[in-house]
Protein backbone atom coordinates (compact mmCIF):
# COMPACT_ATOMS: atom_id res chain seq x y z
CA UNK A 1 0.00 0.00 0.00
CA UNK A 2 1.07 3.69 -0.30
CA UNK A 3 1.58 6.46 2.06
CA UNK A 4 -0.87 9.06 3.33
CA UNK A 5 1.44 11.17 1.25
CA UNK A 6 1.10 9.18 -1.68
CA UNK A 7 -2.43 9.20 -1.70
CA UNK A 8 -3.37 12.57 -1.31
CA UNK A 9 -1.60 12.97 -4.68
CA UNK A 10 -3.64 10.42 -6.26
CA UNK A 11 -6.90 11.86 -4.52
CA UNK A 12 -7.06 15.66 -4.99
CA UNK A 13 -10.46 15.58 -2.08
CA UNK A 14 -7.59 13.94 0.41
CA UNK A 15 -6.38 17.47 0.57
CA UNK A 16 -9.62 19.25 1.28
CA UNK A 17 -10.26 20.91 4.66
CA UNK A 18 -13.23 20.78 6.61
CA UNK A 19 -13.97 23.45 9.14
CA UNK A 20 -10.27 23.62 9.27
CA UNK A 21 -9.86 19.97 9.88
CA UNK A 22 -8.07 17.65 7.52
CA UNK A 23 -10.90 15.64 5.81
CA UNK A 24 -10.89 11.78 6.74
CA UNK A 25 -13.35 10.15 4.31
CA UNK A 26 -14.86 7.41 5.58
CA UNK A 27 -17.73 7.17 3.46
CA UNK A 28 -16.74 4.84 0.78
CA UNK A 29 -19.69 2.64 0.76
CA UNK A 30 -21.23 5.07 -0.43
CA UNK A 31 -19.00 6.26 -3.12
CA UNK A 32 -14.98 6.35 -3.46
CA UNK A 33 -13.14 9.46 -4.09
CA UNK A 34 -11.51 10.29 -6.97
CA UNK A 35 -8.13 9.86 -8.40
CA UNK A 36 -7.19 12.76 -10.62
CA UNK A 37 -5.47 9.62 -13.25
CA UNK A 38 -9.10 9.04 -13.71
CA UNK A 39 -11.29 12.11 -14.75
CA UNK A 40 -7.94 12.47 -17.07
CA UNK A 41 -8.53 9.53 -18.45
CA UNK A 42 -12.45 10.39 -19.22
CA UNK A 43 -11.12 13.85 -20.63
CA UNK A 44 -8.62 12.45 -22.81
CA UNK A 45 -11.18 10.31 -24.02
CA UNK A 46 -14.05 13.10 -24.20
CA UNK A 47 -11.61 15.53 -25.83
CA UNK A 48 -9.80 14.02 -28.08
CA UNK A 49 -11.41 10.72 -29.22
CA UNK A 50 -15.25 10.78 -28.36
CA UNK A 51 -17.73 9.92 -30.80
CA UNK A 52 -20.97 7.51 -30.96
CA UNK A 53 -19.24 3.81 -30.94
CA UNK A 54 -20.36 1.15 -32.94
CA UNK A 55 -21.98 3.14 -36.01
CA UNK A 56 -20.34 5.30 -38.07
CA UNK A 57 -17.10 4.72 -39.90
CA UNK A 58 -14.85 7.77 -39.40
CA UNK A 59 -11.88 7.68 -37.55
CA UNK A 60 -13.09 9.58 -34.15
CA UNK A 61 -16.01 6.66 -34.13
CA UNK A 62 -13.69 3.55 -34.60
CA UNK A 63 -11.43 4.63 -31.60
CA UNK A 64 -14.42 5.44 -29.62
CA UNK A 65 -15.34 2.48 -29.74
CA UNK A 66 -12.01 0.81 -29.84
CA UNK A 67 -12.03 2.77 -26.09
CA UNK A 68 -15.58 1.13 -25.19
CA UNK A 69 -14.75 -2.14 -26.22
CA UNK A 70 -11.35 -1.87 -24.60
CA UNK A 71 -12.91 -0.92 -21.41
CA UNK A 72 -15.00 -4.32 -21.31
CA UNK A 73 -12.28 -6.19 -21.86
CA UNK A 74 -10.48 -4.72 -18.70
CA UNK A 75 -13.56 -5.91 -16.64
CA UNK A 76 -14.20 -8.83 -18.07
CA UNK A 77 -10.28 -9.68 -17.29
CA UNK A 78 -10.72 -8.07 -14.07
CA UNK A 79 -13.33 -10.65 -12.81
CA UNK A 80 -12.51 -13.44 -14.94
CA UNK A 81 -15.29 -13.27 -17.45
CA UNK A 82 -15.60 -12.98 -20.79
CA UNK A 83 -16.10 -9.78 -22.89
CA UNK A 84 -19.19 -10.70 -24.36
CA UNK A 85 -20.66 -11.61 -20.73
CA UNK A 86 -19.98 -8.25 -19.61
CA UNK A 87 -22.72 -5.39 -20.05
CA UNK A 88 -22.62 -2.15 -18.92
CA UNK A 89 -25.11 -0.75 -17.13
CA UNK A 90 -25.54 2.93 -14.92
CA UNK A 91 -24.62 0.77 -12.14
CA UNK A 92 -25.27 -2.27 -9.89
CA UNK A 93 -29.20 -0.62 -9.06
CA UNK A 94 -29.84 -0.85 -12.91
CA UNK A 95 -27.70 -4.32 -13.45
CA UNK A 96 -29.90 -5.60 -10.69
CA UNK A 97 -33.36 -4.45 -12.28
CA UNK A 98 -31.95 -5.85 -15.71
CA UNK A 99 -31.75 -9.08 -14.24
CA UNK A 100 -34.87 -9.36 -12.15
CA UNK A 101 -37.18 -7.77 -14.88
CA UNK A 102 -35.45 -10.01 -18.02
CA UNK A 103 -35.53 -13.08 -15.96
CA UNK A 104 -39.17 -13.03 -15.24
CA UNK A 105 -40.10 -11.94 -18.78
CA UNK A 106 -38.21 -14.52 -20.12
CA UNK A 107 -40.01 -17.42 -18.74
CA UNK A 108 -37.13 -18.43 -16.78
CA UNK A 109 -39.44 -18.99 -13.15
CA UNK A 110 -41.90 -21.06 -13.66
CA UNK A 111 -45.10 -20.55 -11.25
CA UNK A 112 -44.32 -23.46 -8.83
CA UNK A 113 -41.01 -21.78 -8.34
CA UNK A 114 -39.94 -19.48 -5.68
CA UNK A 115 -36.91 -16.42 -5.38
CA UNK A 116 -35.77 -16.27 -2.01
CA UNK A 117 -34.19 -13.07 -0.67
CA UNK A 118 -32.27 -12.04 2.56
CA UNK A 119 -33.80 -9.03 4.56
CA UNK A 120 -29.68 -7.99 4.82
CA UNK A 121 -30.37 -7.21 1.42
CA UNK A 122 -30.00 -3.14 -0.37
CA UNK A 123 -33.12 -2.20 -1.33
CA UNK A 124 -31.44 -2.28 -5.02
CA UNK A 125 -31.50 -5.73 -4.62
CA UNK A 126 -34.66 -6.15 -2.64
CA UNK A 127 -37.37 -4.18 -4.29
CA UNK A 128 -36.65 -5.25 -7.99
CA UNK A 129 -37.54 -8.82 -6.57
CA UNK A 130 -40.62 -8.08 -4.75
CA UNK A 131 -42.26 -5.96 -7.49
CA UNK A 132 -41.02 -8.98 -10.52
CA UNK A 133 -42.74 -11.42 -8.14
CA UNK A 134 -45.98 -8.76 -8.19
CA UNK A 135 -45.71 -8.01 -11.84
CA UNK A 136 -45.11 -11.43 -12.97
CA UNK A 137 -47.31 -13.56 -10.15
CA UNK A 138 -44.31 -15.30 -8.97
CA UNK A 139 -43.49 -16.65 -5.74
CA UNK A 140 -41.05 -14.54 -3.73
CA UNK A 141 -39.79 -15.62 0.01
CA UNK A 142 -37.64 -13.78 1.91
CA UNK A 143 -35.08 -15.37 4.40
CA UNK A 144 -34.50 -13.20 7.88
CA UNK A 145 -31.04 -12.94 9.07
CA UNK A 146 -31.76 -12.37 13.34
CA UNK A 147 -30.12 -9.90 14.71
CA UNK A 148 -29.11 -8.88 10.80
CA UNK A 149 -26.39 -11.39 10.62
CA UNK A 150 -26.86 -14.09 7.64
CA UNK A 151 -25.75 -17.62 8.71
CA UNK A 152 -25.37 -19.45 6.27
CA UNK A 153 -26.67 -22.70 7.36
CA UNK A 154 -29.58 -21.30 8.79
CA UNK A 155 -30.41 -19.44 5.25
CA UNK A 156 -29.64 -23.31 3.86
CA UNK A 157 -32.56 -24.70 5.74
CA UNK A 158 -34.95 -22.46 4.06
CA UNK A 159 -33.92 -23.60 0.44
CA UNK A 160 -35.64 -26.19 -0.99
CA UNK A 161 -35.84 -27.91 -4.59
CA UNK A 162 -38.54 -25.09 -5.17
CA UNK A 163 -36.40 -22.13 -4.71
CA UNK A 164 -35.11 -21.32 -8.06
CA UNK A 165 -33.15 -17.98 -7.51
CA UNK A 166 -31.10 -16.65 -4.66
CA UNK A 167 -30.48 -13.11 -5.01
CA UNK A 168 -27.84 -12.16 -2.07
CA UNK A 169 -25.16 -9.42 -1.37
CA UNK A 170 -21.59 -10.82 -1.38
CA UNK A 171 -20.70 -8.30 1.47
CA UNK A 172 -23.75 -6.48 3.57
CA UNK A 173 -23.50 -2.72 2.77
CA UNK A 174 -24.33 -1.98 6.50
CA UNK A 175 -22.40 -4.58 8.71
CA UNK A 176 -19.60 -4.88 6.39
CA UNK A 177 -20.67 -8.87 6.99
CA UNK A 178 -18.66 -10.63 4.09
CA UNK A 179 -20.83 -13.53 2.76
CA UNK A 180 -19.19 -16.55 1.97
CA UNK A 181 -20.51 -17.17 -1.69
CA UNK A 182 -18.19 -19.24 -3.50
CA UNK A 183 -18.85 -22.07 -1.09
CA UNK A 184 -22.81 -20.78 -0.81
CA UNK A 185 -22.93 -21.31 -4.72
CA UNK A 186 -21.92 -24.56 -4.58
CA UNK A 187 -24.47 -25.69 -1.29
CA UNK A 188 -26.99 -24.27 -3.08
CA UNK A 189 -26.35 -26.11 -6.23
CA UNK A 190 -26.48 -29.18 -4.31
CA UNK A 191 -30.03 -28.52 -3.23
CA UNK A 192 -31.29 -27.79 -7.04
CA UNK A 193 -28.75 -27.53 -9.89
CA UNK A 194 -30.59 -25.15 -12.08
CA UNK A 195 -30.90 -22.80 -9.07
CA UNK A 196 -30.19 -18.93 -10.31
CA UNK A 197 -27.54 -17.06 -8.39
CA UNK A 198 -27.85 -13.34 -8.66
CA UNK A 199 -24.39 -11.60 -6.69
CA UNK A 200 -24.77 -7.76 -5.61
CA UNK A 201 -21.30 -7.21 -5.61
CA UNK A 202 -21.19 -3.56 -5.51
CA UNK A 203 -19.41 -3.69 -1.97
CA UNK A 204 -17.45 -6.83 -2.36
CA UNK A 205 -15.91 -5.93 -5.86
CA UNK A 206 -14.30 -2.90 -4.85
CA UNK A 207 -12.17 -4.49 -1.70
CA UNK A 208 -11.50 -8.40 -2.89
CA UNK A 209 -10.44 -10.27 -5.98
CA UNK A 210 -13.46 -11.70 -7.73
CA UNK A 211 -13.43 -14.75 -9.79
CA UNK A 212 -16.69 -15.21 -11.47
CA UNK A 213 -15.90 -18.46 -13.09
CA UNK A 214 -14.44 -19.64 -9.33
CA UNK A 215 -17.33 -18.24 -7.99
CA UNK A 216 -19.69 -19.98 -10.73
CA UNK A 217 -22.83 -17.42 -10.01
CA UNK A 218 -24.83 -16.91 -12.49
CA UNK A 219 -24.83 -13.19 -12.64
CA UNK A 220 -22.71 -10.45 -10.96
CA UNK A 221 -24.40 -6.66 -10.64
CA UNK A 222 -21.70 -4.01 -9.25
CA UNK A 223 -21.10 -0.41 -9.61
CA UNK A 224 -17.88 1.99 -10.81
CA UNK A 225 -17.90 4.48 -8.74
CA UNK A 226 -17.58 2.52 -5.15
CA UNK A 227 -14.27 1.46 -6.80
CA UNK A 228 -12.40 4.48 -7.81
CA UNK A 229 -14.18 4.97 -11.27
CA UNK A 230 -16.63 7.57 -12.67
CA UNK A 231 -21.11 7.74 -11.46
CA UNK A 232 -23.12 6.69 -14.05
CA UNK A 233 -21.44 3.06 -15.17
CA UNK A 234 -21.72 -0.35 -13.51
CA UNK A 235 -21.94 -3.99 -14.68
CA UNK A 236 -23.65 -7.03 -15.36
CA UNK A 237 -21.94 -9.78 -15.22
CA UNK A 238 -23.87 -12.92 -16.70
CA UNK A 239 -23.26 -16.46 -18.19
CA UNK A 240 -23.55 -16.80 -21.65
CA UNK A 241 -26.10 -19.36 -21.16
CA UNK A 242 -28.79 -16.81 -19.70
CA UNK A 243 -27.88 -13.79 -21.51
CA UNK A 244 -28.50 -15.65 -24.70
CA UNK A 245 -32.08 -16.78 -24.33
CA UNK A 246 -32.77 -13.76 -22.16
CA UNK A 247 -35.09 -10.84 -22.87
CA UNK A 248 -33.77 -7.52 -23.78
CA UNK A 249 -34.12 -5.14 -20.67
CA UNK A 250 -34.73 -1.81 -22.94
CA UNK A 251 -35.54 -1.27 -26.59
CA UNK A 252 -34.01 1.09 -28.67
CA UNK A 253 -30.78 1.61 -31.08
CA UNK A 254 -27.75 -0.38 -30.66
CA UNK A 255 -29.53 -3.52 -29.20
CA UNK A 256 -31.63 -4.66 -32.27
CA UNK A 257 -30.77 -7.04 -35.07
CA UNK A 258 -33.29 -6.41 -37.89
CA UNK A 259 -36.41 -4.01 -37.64
CA UNK A 260 -39.54 -3.98 -39.97
CA UNK A 261 -43.12 -2.84 -39.47
CA UNK A 262 -43.19 -6.98 -38.82
CA UNK A 263 -41.16 -7.30 -35.79
CA UNK A 264 -37.79 -6.96 -34.28
CA UNK A 265 -34.72 -9.37 -33.77
CA UNK A 266 -32.37 -8.40 -31.22
CA UNK A 267 -28.29 -8.08 -31.66
CA UNK A 268 -25.81 -10.30 -29.90
CA UNK A 269 -24.11 -10.47 -26.45
CA UNK A 270 -23.66 -7.70 -24.76
CA UNK A 271 -25.24 -5.23 -27.11
CA UNK A 272 -28.66 -7.07 -26.97
CA UNK A 273 -28.71 -5.22 -23.53
CA UNK A 274 -27.22 -2.12 -24.13
CA UNK A 275 -29.98 -0.26 -26.01
CA UNK A 276 -29.17 3.81 -26.67
CA UNK A 277 -25.69 5.63 -26.67
CA UNK A 278 -23.89 4.13 -23.98
CA UNK A 279 -21.95 5.76 -20.85
CA UNK A 280 -18.58 5.65 -22.55
CA UNK A 281 -16.73 7.98 -20.64
CA UNK A 282 -18.14 6.22 -17.33
CA UNK A 283 -16.89 3.15 -19.37
CA UNK A 284 -13.05 4.87 -20.00
CA UNK A 285 -12.86 6.33 -16.17
CA UNK A 286 -13.99 2.50 -15.06
CA UNK A 287 -11.40 1.30 -16.78
CA UNK A 288 -8.44 3.35 -15.53
CA UNK A 289 -10.06 2.92 -11.93
CA UNK A 290 -9.44 -1.10 -12.65
CA UNK A 291 -5.85 -0.38 -14.11
CA UNK A 292 -5.11 1.48 -10.07
CA UNK A 293 -6.93 -1.08 -8.35
CA UNK A 294 -4.35 -3.73 -9.79
CA UNK A 295 -1.80 -1.94 -9.60
CA UNK A 296 -2.06 -1.99 -6.08
CA UNK A 297 -3.32 -5.24 -6.24
CA UNK A 298 -6.41 -6.55 -4.97
CA UNK A 299 -5.25 -8.90 -1.84
CA UNK A 300 -3.13 -6.62 -0.67
CA UNK A 301 -6.65 -3.97 -0.55
CA UNK A 302 -8.68 -6.82 0.72
CA UNK A 303 -5.95 -7.48 3.47
CA UNK A 304 -5.75 -4.10 4.03
CA UNK A 305 -9.16 -3.55 4.45
CA UNK A 306 -9.26 -6.37 6.93
CA UNK A 307 -7.17 -5.31 9.55
CA UNK A 308 -8.06 -1.69 9.07
CA UNK A 309 -11.53 -3.04 9.94
CA UNK A 310 -10.27 -5.17 12.66
CA UNK A 311 -8.44 -2.71 14.38
CA UNK A 312 -11.34 0.09 14.21
CA UNK A 313 -13.56 -2.55 15.78
CA UNK A 314 -11.17 -2.97 18.38
CA UNK A 315 -11.34 0.68 18.81
CA UNK A 316 -14.64 0.94 18.69
CA UNK A 317 -15.68 -1.24 21.37
CA UNK A 318 -13.61 0.64 23.55
CA UNK A 319 -16.24 3.46 23.48
CA UNK A 320 -19.04 2.53 26.28
CA UNK A 321 -21.85 4.52 24.83
CA UNK A 322 -21.23 2.89 21.39
CA UNK A 323 -23.52 0.13 20.17
CA UNK A 324 -22.17 -1.54 17.37
CA UNK A 325 -23.99 -3.52 14.79
CA UNK A 326 -23.17 -6.89 12.70
CA UNK A 327 -20.65 -9.79 13.74
CA UNK A 328 -17.97 -7.81 15.17
CA UNK A 329 -15.04 -10.31 13.84
CA UNK A 330 -12.92 -11.40 11.06
CA UNK A 331 -15.82 -11.74 8.80
CA UNK A 332 -16.46 -8.27 8.66
CA UNK A 333 -14.54 -5.87 6.61
CA UNK A 334 -14.58 -2.19 5.24
CA UNK A 335 -17.68 -1.21 6.72
CA UNK A 336 -18.91 -0.85 10.60
CA UNK A 337 -22.51 0.43 11.52
CA UNK A 338 -22.86 1.83 15.15
CA UNK A 339 -25.09 4.41 17.14
CA UNK A 340 -24.14 6.03 19.83
CA UNK A 341 -26.65 5.29 22.56
CA UNK A 342 -29.50 8.01 22.82
CA UNK A 343 -28.51 10.30 19.83
CA UNK A 344 -29.76 9.89 16.39
CA UNK A 345 -27.45 9.16 13.56
CA UNK A 346 -27.51 12.22 11.76
CA UNK A 347 -26.77 14.38 14.53
CA UNK A 348 -23.46 12.40 15.35
CA UNK A 349 -22.55 12.18 11.53
CA UNK A 350 -23.49 16.29 11.72
CA UNK A 351 -21.08 16.79 14.43
CA UNK A 352 -18.68 14.63 13.58
CA UNK A 353 -18.08 16.56 10.34
CA UNK A 354 -18.06 19.85 11.65
CA UNK A 355 -16.03 19.34 14.63
CA UNK A 356 -13.49 16.82 13.61
CA UNK A 357 -13.41 16.70 9.17
CA UNK A 358 -14.75 12.99 9.60
CA UNK A 359 -17.32 11.72 6.42
CA UNK A 360 -19.29 9.26 7.72
CA UNK A 361 -22.99 8.10 6.72
CA UNK A 362 -26.25 8.72 8.63
CA UNK A 363 -29.16 6.49 8.21
CA UNK A 364 -31.14 3.85 6.83
CA UNK A 365 -28.61 3.23 3.98
CA UNK A 366 -31.23 1.62 1.59
CA UNK A 367 -31.66 -1.08 3.97
CA UNK A 368 -35.01 -0.53 5.60
CA UNK A 369 -35.86 -4.36 6.38
CA UNK A 370 -32.33 -4.64 8.16
CA UNK A 371 -33.13 -2.02 10.14
CA UNK A 372 -35.92 -3.79 11.16
CA UNK A 373 -33.76 -6.41 12.50
CA UNK A 374 -31.54 -4.51 14.33
CA UNK A 375 -34.91 -2.49 15.73
CA UNK A 376 -33.75 0.40 15.06
CA UNK A 377 -34.36 3.22 12.38
CA UNK A 378 -31.08 4.33 11.14
CA UNK A 379 -27.22 4.08 12.13
CA UNK A 380 -24.10 5.64 11.37
CA UNK A 381 -21.92 4.17 9.57
CA UNK A 382 -18.25 4.38 8.36
CA UNK A 383 -16.52 2.55 5.69
CA UNK A 384 -12.80 2.33 4.76
CA UNK A 385 -10.74 2.17 1.21
CA UNK A 386 -7.44 1.80 0.33
CA UNK A 387 -6.51 5.44 1.15
CA UNK A 388 -7.51 4.90 5.11
CA UNK A 389 -5.22 4.61 7.77
CA UNK A 390 -5.42 3.65 11.32
CA UNK A 391 -4.80 7.53 12.22
CA UNK A 392 -8.15 7.74 10.77
CA UNK A 393 -9.34 5.89 13.06
CA UNK A 394 -8.01 7.50 15.67
CA UNK A 395 -9.45 10.35 14.77
CA UNK A 396 -12.91 9.14 14.65
CA UNK A 397 -12.87 7.68 18.03
CA UNK A 398 -11.29 11.15 19.32
CA UNK A 399 -14.51 12.82 17.21
CA UNK A 400 -16.80 10.60 18.79
CA UNK A 401 -15.91 10.78 22.00
CA UNK A 402 -16.25 15.25 21.43
CA UNK A 403 -19.92 14.47 19.88
CA UNK A 404 -20.82 12.35 22.65
CA UNK A 405 -19.48 14.92 25.05
CA UNK A 406 -21.71 17.55 23.71
CA UNK A 407 -24.55 15.48 22.77
CA UNK A 408 -25.09 13.24 26.32
CA UNK B 1 -12.39 26.74 16.35
CA UNK B 2 -15.82 25.19 16.09
CA UNK B 3 -18.16 27.27 13.49
CA UNK B 4 -20.51 29.32 15.28
CA UNK B 5 -22.50 28.04 13.25
CA UNK B 6 -23.05 24.75 14.92
CA UNK B 7 -23.04 26.30 18.37
CA UNK B 8 -26.32 28.04 17.48
CA UNK B 9 -27.17 24.86 15.45
CA UNK B 10 -27.26 23.00 18.98
CA UNK B 11 -27.62 25.48 21.58
CA UNK B 12 -29.01 24.48 24.97
CA UNK B 13 -32.29 26.06 23.71
CA UNK B 14 -32.62 23.96 20.86
CA UNK B 15 -31.55 20.98 22.61
CA UNK B 16 -34.12 21.24 25.75
CA UNK B 17 -36.73 21.52 22.73
CA UNK B 18 -35.56 18.34 21.53
CA UNK B 19 -35.89 16.32 24.80
CA UNK B 20 -39.35 18.27 25.94
CA UNK B 21 -41.88 15.92 25.78
CA UNK B 22 -44.99 18.29 26.55
CA UNK B 23 -45.99 18.12 22.66
CA UNK B 24 -45.51 14.49 21.90
CA UNK B 25 -48.61 12.88 22.35
CA UNK B 26 -50.92 11.51 20.21
CA UNK B 27 -54.42 13.57 20.24
CA UNK B 28 -57.77 11.36 19.80
CA UNK B 29 -59.96 12.50 17.25
CA UNK B 30 -57.88 14.97 15.60
CA UNK B 31 -57.21 16.33 12.33
CA UNK B 32 -53.58 14.32 11.56
CA UNK B 33 -50.99 14.14 8.68
CA UNK B 34 -47.61 12.36 8.58
CA UNK B 35 -44.56 13.68 7.24
CA UNK B 36 -41.59 11.99 6.34
CA UNK B 37 -38.38 12.60 5.07
CA UNK B 38 -37.41 9.67 2.41
CA UNK B 39 -33.60 9.83 2.49
CA UNK B 40 -33.62 9.49 5.74
CA UNK B 41 -36.02 7.90 7.73
CA UNK B 42 -37.34 10.37 9.97
CA UNK B 43 -41.06 10.29 10.37
CA UNK B 44 -43.80 12.90 12.26
CA UNK B 45 -47.59 12.42 12.76
CA UNK B 46 -48.79 15.89 13.68
CA UNK B 47 -52.26 16.29 15.14
CA UNK B 48 -54.49 19.18 15.27
CA UNK B 49 -57.62 20.65 16.99
CA UNK B 50 -59.22 23.54 15.37
CA UNK B 51 -62.24 25.07 17.12
CA UNK B 52 -63.34 28.31 15.60
CA UNK B 53 -60.56 28.75 13.58
CA UNK B 54 -58.54 28.51 16.33
CA UNK B 55 -55.53 25.91 16.72
CA UNK B 56 -56.97 24.54 20.60
CA UNK B 57 -54.61 21.66 20.08
CA UNK B 58 -51.49 20.78 18.44
CA UNK B 59 -49.00 17.85 19.08
CA UNK B 60 -46.82 15.50 17.35
CA UNK B 61 -45.39 11.46 17.58
CA UNK B 62 -42.48 10.13 16.03
CA UNK B 63 -38.69 10.20 15.46
CA UNK B 64 -35.60 12.23 13.93
CA UNK B 65 -32.75 13.45 14.97
CA UNK B 66 -32.60 16.08 17.49
CA UNK B 67 -33.09 19.34 14.45
CA UNK B 68 -36.34 17.86 13.58
CA UNK B 69 -38.06 16.98 16.57
CA UNK B 70 -36.88 20.62 18.60
CA UNK B 71 -38.10 22.07 15.54
CA UNK B 72 -41.71 20.46 15.91
CA UNK B 73 -41.37 21.00 19.26
CA UNK B 74 -41.33 24.56 18.88
CA UNK B 75 -43.59 24.42 16.20
CA UNK B 76 -46.09 23.09 18.66
CA UNK B 77 -45.78 25.54 21.27
CA UNK B 78 -45.79 28.18 19.15
CA UNK B 79 -48.74 27.87 17.26
CA UNK B 80 -51.20 26.49 20.27
CA UNK B 81 -53.38 29.45 20.54
CA UNK B 82 -53.07 30.81 17.43
CA UNK B 83 -55.43 31.03 14.58
CA UNK B 84 -55.41 29.17 10.98
CA UNK B 85 -54.54 32.30 9.12
CA UNK B 86 -52.07 33.16 11.71
CA UNK B 87 -50.33 29.93 11.39
CA UNK B 88 -50.89 30.39 7.40
CA UNK B 89 -48.50 32.99 7.42
CA UNK B 90 -46.14 32.19 9.99
CA UNK B 91 -45.25 29.18 7.87
CA UNK B 92 -44.59 31.18 4.79
CA UNK B 93 -42.19 33.52 6.65
CA UNK B 94 -40.62 29.94 8.49
CA UNK B 95 -40.22 28.19 4.80
CA UNK B 96 -38.45 31.70 3.48
CA UNK B 97 -35.97 31.69 6.82
CA UNK B 98 -35.26 28.05 5.83
CA UNK B 99 -34.07 28.88 2.28
CA UNK B 100 -32.32 32.00 3.31
CA UNK B 101 -34.54 34.65 2.01
CA UNK B 102 -35.54 37.55 4.14
CA UNK B 103 -38.05 36.99 6.22
CA UNK B 104 -40.80 38.63 9.05
CA UNK B 105 -38.74 38.45 12.39
CA UNK B 106 -41.59 39.50 14.28
CA UNK B 107 -44.08 36.98 13.40
CA UNK B 108 -41.46 34.53 14.01
CA UNK B 109 -40.09 35.56 17.47
CA UNK B 110 -38.28 32.70 19.29
CA UNK B 111 -38.25 30.61 16.17
CA UNK B 112 -35.36 32.48 14.69
CA UNK B 113 -32.96 30.68 16.33
CA UNK B 114 -33.16 28.07 13.55
CA UNK B 115 -32.31 30.95 11.23
CA UNK B 116 -28.55 29.54 10.13
CA UNK B 117 -30.40 26.55 9.37
CA UNK B 118 -30.09 27.64 5.63
CA UNK B 119 -26.36 27.40 5.95
CA UNK B 120 -26.76 23.35 6.43
CA UNK B 121 -28.53 22.62 3.31
CA UNK B 122 -28.18 18.70 4.19
CA UNK B 123 -30.08 19.59 7.52
CA UNK B 124 -32.71 22.03 6.15
CA UNK B 125 -35.15 19.35 5.58
CA UNK B 126 -34.83 18.60 9.16
CA UNK B 127 -36.07 21.46 10.51
CA UNK B 128 -38.72 21.63 7.64
CA UNK B 129 -40.29 18.06 8.16
CA UNK B 130 -42.78 19.67 10.74
CA UNK B 131 -43.70 23.04 8.89
CA UNK B 132 -44.32 21.04 5.83
CA UNK B 133 -46.48 18.73 7.80
CA UNK B 134 -48.31 21.49 9.11
CA UNK B 135 -48.64 23.01 5.85
CA UNK B 136 -50.02 19.68 4.70
CA UNK B 137 -52.29 19.36 7.87
CA UNK B 138 -54.02 22.97 7.09
CA UNK B 139 -54.01 22.94 3.47
CA UNK B 140 -53.52 19.34 2.45
CA UNK B 141 -56.28 17.06 1.87
CA UNK B 142 -57.90 16.06 4.49
CA UNK B 143 -56.71 12.01 5.93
Amino acid sequence: MLSSKEYEEIFPSLKRKINGHKLIYLDNAATTLRPKEVMDAVNEYSLNHHANVHRSTHTLAAEATQYYEDARSKVANFINADPEEVIFTKGATESLNLVAYSVADSNLLRSDDEILIPTIEHHANFVPWQQIAKIFNLKIKYYSAKNGIFDSSDFLKHVTNKTKLVSITALSNVTGQLIPVNTLVKQLRNIRQDIIIVVDGAQAVPHMPIDVKQMDCDFLAFSGHKMLGPTGIGVLYGKRKYLNVMTPFLFGGEMIDKVSTDGTTFNVLPYKFEAGTPNVDGAVGLAKAIEILESIGMDNIQEHDKQLTLYALKKLKELDFLEIFGPQDETQQSIISFNIKGVHPHDVAHLLNDLTGVAIRSGHHCAQPLMKEFGTTATCRVSFYLYNEEEDVDKLCEGLKKVWEWLK
Amino acid sequence: MVEIGLEELYSDIILDYAKNERYKKEIQNAKKAEGKNLSCGDEITLYLKVEDNIIKEITFTGHGCIISQASASMMCEYLEGKTVDEANKILQEIIKMSQGKEFDKELVDGIEIFSDISKFPMRTKCFTLAWHTLDDALNGEKM
